[in-house]
């Protein structure tokens, strides 16, 4: 059938895209291999300051501005489909090459006014989402009491503040309504972010993506971002609709928590470094290295030797 | 009001409100307000932020009177099609959560006699006493009766995502037979929270509170305290592979210490093999288990339950195109084989209509009152009317004068339609299930337009009505598929009814007639066949083996000779079905409104796929940006593109193995390069040896820049691991 027919050969040029993927690894590797190495050095660039490099970059023109501009003009009018989608009950996956957080935000701004709206910063380095649980448990119960949509009885019930109550306990009471127009939405840039990327945080959120009362918007940037869910999390939590929207506008706050390479960059930096070469080693490795530090350590004055 | 747990990370609160935001790991942007303008507004700032947007183009304000209309008409109908949506999915969730636990109703029955004799087993053990039953420590006993008697649900799946629900109903089922349930996953039985999680996750559920103490001596108490204590506590655990096996052990020779004292039953869902047990549990805990094996529904087998349910019989309204069953089955096939992507799919499906379709609300209206259209019809609103007169498949057709009256009638034909090629389709399957032909399979070839017209031309039947390809193009499709035809499955059903032994066709006329009961047509046909086998009212008459060995006895040529009679009767039957009924909703007028068609849109929306597009935005950025003055490159890179796509250009190039010197110098060439039309030459390396245009320093050092902005970039949807593995090659 043609459709089948439409299906096979995107998927052969796929496979032939992925097998020019690894054909040029392997011509570069032999190309590599056969003496024919630059000269060129590392320390030929010259490497400037992080702080000096950002200052400079500010004063850097950046490109197409106007065409961004009106790019990111132009989603506005997928808006009313976005919401729409959120009422139905799906989240929305942004993703696509350059920022998505002025273009979420102002979609939140304007679209969203009838909904308590919580952003979450993910390219932050550290997010305590038990805080954030909290919170979204108090706007929402902020917005029960201005709407009114819940019975008294069911408000009353909430006596202690949510801070000091059980995970479960806040997650069942965000779960808890079933008028599907009274739900608070949760912004997340970058939930593939440094500050959201680990299983146990992915696992929380997703929780909290299939309560009754929440909707997430959320941006991923990175090409592997789906890993982090499995299709439990897909397919029953989440419950995601994709959207590609790319936007070319500059990463400029969610790159300021990224290290960047090829300047010189901090202490904290280098131990984060080593600390991930540790994670890679063996048990066994790590415990020598691990008897190396205590011995390092309950030996100060030592020298090394 | 104020956040307190927001407030725990005050970040310099001298900087400006934005950045603030920025910082703060979350804040809250606005609050639902019934006035658009009001917004919250606390001392700590942190409350609505700036937008980078740029402001709407002035054109905004003095918007046309149709435009006007037209959004005024669009935010009235956004309304009515969420509701629709809204209760057409409910309706589709309904039916496919009562189909699902239809297929597993003589699994769960047998669970729950098990379940009973189990708990005989354990009482028959011993019955403690009071002192005994109260003590906080379980009763010293033998070997006999420290069983844990476990159920292994083979799943026959290896995803579990499509077993929650069926644990769930499981759950329900069993408490509705009187047993306390508690369902516990794979995240209970975490190495990082112990056997403590698993115990917390266990009390919660059957105290119905939070217990801090994870003590198991607690539940002992509740269910000394249960007024109904004389029934068992089922444990149900979803995904025993998934378990951590220590804590898994842990518990069950907890419980096999308690099950004197708290009747414990364990089930456990087993997706692979029943040697499922015997790897992640060592042998001591095995021996405490007394197993028993149940088997689910095959996943194929829950997919025709319900395919037949949602797509074919007449359920929500809403139906799909040929091509978008075609994705779905191939999503299913080729994607994870599981029905809970196969539901989402469909539900996304399904919205995508209704958000797309502006009159797709009328089904919403039909589910709620079927009886009011024909009465509300007269008053159709003017604008519903101009835009059905807009439908292709009505301009196709160009039917009467298009007025309320009309469109109902047109309405009420497209059901009655579809619902004869619903009776049609099952009948069709009934006999595929012989063959084993599944119904998407199946779904798929009657729900094809061409199919239709080609056999319609066959048949020399005019094309009276909605055909969608002119009469010209006929002959080419006719050619097609005349052959695939052939090899289809409707062809491989019709030839299997011919091949039937007796016994089986008699079952399936019962099937047929009762299928067809509210079509008199095709039913008094069925009944003419059967009357021909001997039925008599429903009844079948003569005994089967009677009538064959009658037949024998006289003669077995004759006997043979009637039942090839009958059996080509019935394909003659099917093929006047097919002929008479089989007509896909897209060759019905007005099937716009129910029928969702856009196969690309539900594939975006179903299926992201970052890794390929996220490239593809960088290798091709112009097209999405559509700036005049990278548009005409071709393959040349330009100073003006945007550095991150040629600094991944210029990786690709390299066959994503690059030197970063090599890299920076090619950057620098194309970033310093003034904007004149130099050939870009691809194939030679674009290191360059010496340039003899010398650049300012101030340029080379903004190059450098550049590089690093862009690289830092590129590392945010590339690292780690970066596709583009860079070479740092020490001296």
């Amino acid at each position: 059938m043609e459709i089948n027919n439409g299906v096979e050969e995107e998927e052969e040029e796929e496979e032939e895209e992925e097998f020019g993927f690894s054909r040029n690894y392997f011509l570069a590797k032999e190309l590599g291999g056969s003496g024919k190495k630059s000269t060129r050095k590392l320390s030929d660039i010259d490497l400037v300051d992080e702080q000096e490099l950002r200052a400079a970059a500010s004063n850097i023109e950046p490109k197409h501005e106007k065409e961004v501009a009106a790019l990111l003009n132009s989603y506005k009018s997928l808006y009313p489909k976005w919401v729409f989608k959120l009422r139905c009950g799906f989240g929305l996956l942004m993703y696509g090459f350059g920022s998505k957080k002025a273009l979420i935000e102002d979609f939140a701004s304007t679209t969203l006014t009838d909904y308590s709206v919580l952003v979450i910063n993910g390219y932050l380095q550290s997010i305590n989402i038990k805080q954030v649980v909290t919170s979204l448990a108090e706007v929402l119960w902020d917005q029960l009491k201005t709407k009114k949509v819940a019975t008294s009885g069911n408000l009353s019930k909430v006596q202690q503040p949510f801070s000091s109550r059980s995970m479960d306990d806040v997650l069942a009471f965000l779960n808890g309504s079933q008028d599907k127009d009274c739900f608070v939405c949760v912004v997340i840039h970058n939930i593939d972010g440094p500050g959201l990327r680990d299983a146990e945080t992915q696992q929380c959120l997703a929780q909290i993506a299939a309560c009754s009362c929440v909707r997430i918007v959320a941006s991923i940037d990175h090409v592997n971002a789906p890993l982090l869910w499995d299709k439990k999390m897909v397919h029953t939590q989440f419950n995601w609709c994709w959207y590609h929207v790319p936007t070319f506008a500059p990463y400029k706050v969610e790159g300021m928590f990224f290290p960047m390479i090829l300047a010189h960059g901090s202490t904290t930096q280098t131990a984060k470094t080593a600390a991930i070469v540790l994670q890679s080693l063996t048990p066994n490795a790590q415990s020598v290295f691990r008897v190396l530090a205590e011995h390092q350590l309950s030996h100060p004055d030592e020298e090394g030797k | 009001m104020a956040l307190p747990s927001a407030a725990a990370d005050p970040l310099n609160q001298s900087t400006p409100e934005t950045t603030e935001n920025n910082l703060q790991p979350f804040f809250v942007l606005h609050k639902a307000s019934s006035s658009k303008s009001e917004k919250i507004s606390n001392g700590t700032g942190r409350t609505r932020r700036r937008i980078d947007l740029p402001p709407a183009s002035p054109k905004k304000t003095d918007k046309s009177e149709d435009e006007k209309t037209r959004e005024r008409d669009e935010h009235r109908y956004h309304h009515l099609r969420k509701e629709a949506f809204e209760l057409v999915c409910s309706k589709i969730d309904s039916i496919i959560k009562d189909v699902l636990r239809d297929v597993n109703t003589s699994v769960f029955n047998e669970i729950n006699r098990w379940v009973c004799e189990s708990f005989n087993a354990i009482k028959s053990f011993r019955t403690p006493g009071f002192t005994e039953a109260t003590r906080s420590f379980p009763i010293v006993a033998d070997a006999t009766c420290k069983k844990v008697f476990t159920g292994l649900v083979l799943t026959r799946n290896m995803e579990f995502v499509d077993d929650l629900l069926t644990f769930e109903d499981l759950g329900l089922f069993l408490r509705s037979h009187g047993c306390h349930v508690a369902k516990l996953s794979s995240l209970d039985f975490s190495a990082k929270n112990g056997i403590g999680g698993c115990l917390r996750g266990l009390l919660r559920q059957c105290l119905m509170e939070t217990v801090d103490a994870a003590d198991i001596s607690i539940l002992a108490s509740w269910y000394r305290e249960q007024e109904n204590h004389n029934t068992p506590v089922v444990v149900i655990i979803e995904d025993l592979e998934r378990c951590c096996g220590s804590v898994l052990s842990d518990f069950i020779l907890m419980l096999s210490e308690w099950v004197v004292k708290i009747p414990v039953i364990v089930l456990m869902g087993v997706a692979t093999t029943l040697d499922a047990p015997r790897n992640l549990l060592p042998s001591n805990v095995l021996q405490h288990l007394c197993p028993s094996k149940f088997t689910l529904g095959s996943p194929a087998e829950r997919m025709d339950a319900v395919v037949e349910a949602v797509l074919v019989k007449e359920c929500s309204g809403f139906s799909v195109s040929h091509k978008v069953a075609v994705f779905l089955r191939n999503y299913f096939v080729n994607q994870d084989g599981t029905l809970t992507s196969f539901i989402r799919a469909l539900k996304i499906a399904c919205a995508q209509h209704f958000s797309m379709e502006p009159l797709s609300f009328i089904l919403g209206g039909l589910l709620v009152e079927e009886k009011q259209k024909g009465e509300k019809s007269g008053l159709l609103p003017e604008e519903i009317l101009t835009y059905t007169s807009q439908l292709p498949s009505y301009a196709r057709n160009q039917m009467a004068e298009l007025n309320g009256k009309s469109f109902v009638h047109g309405f009420s034909e497209l059901k009655r339609l579809h619902k004869c090629w619903s009776t049609a389709v099952l009948c069709l399957h009934e006999v595929g299930k012989c063959n084993k032909i599944r119904l998407l399979d199946l779904l798929c070839e009657v729900l094809d337009p061409d199919l239709y017209i080609a056999r319609a031309s066959n048949n020399h039947v005019a094309l009276e009505k909605d055909s969608g390809v002119p009469m010209a193009g006929v002959h080419g499709i006719r050619r097609k598929y005349s052959t695939s035809q052939k090899g289809g499955f409707i062809c491989q059903i019709v030839r299997k009814v011919r091949d039937l032994p007796t016994v089986t066709l008699k079952q399936l006329l019962k099937n047929w007639k009762k299928i067809s009961l509210n079509f008199l047509e095709i039913n008094e046909k069925v009944k003419d066949l059967q009357s021909m086998l001997g039925f008599e009212d429903g009844q079948f008459k003569p005994n089967v083996d009677d009538i064959s060995k009658r037949h024998s006895s006289w003669n077995p040529l004759n006997s043979e000779k009637v039942s090839k009679a009958i059996s080509e009767k019935a394909a003659a039957f099917l093929d006047w079905l097919v002929r008479e009924y089989l007509r896909p909703i897209e060759c019905i007028p007005l099937h716009e409104i129910v029928c969702f068609k856009n196969v690309e849109k539900l594939q975006l929306a179903l299926i992201g796929d970052p890794r390929r597009r996220i490239q593809v935005d960088l290798l091709e950025f112009h097209k999405i940006l559509k700036c005049s003055c990278c548009s005409q490159s071709g393959n040349v890179l330009l100073p003006s593109m945007h550095d991150t796509s040629i600094m991944y250009t210029l990786a690709q190039e390299h066959g994503d193995l690059i030197n970063l010197h090599d890299w920076f110098q090619s950057f620098k060439t194309v970033v310093l390069r003034p904007c004149t039309k130099r050939k870009h030459k691809s194939k030679q390396s674009p290191l360059p040896k010496k340039r003899k245009d010398m650049h300012e320093s101030a340029d080379k050092s903004e190059a450098s820049i550049q590089l690093v902005l862009g690289l830092s970039t590129l590392t945010i949807p590339l690292s780690p691991p970066c596709p583009t593995s860079v070479l740092l090659e020490d001296p």
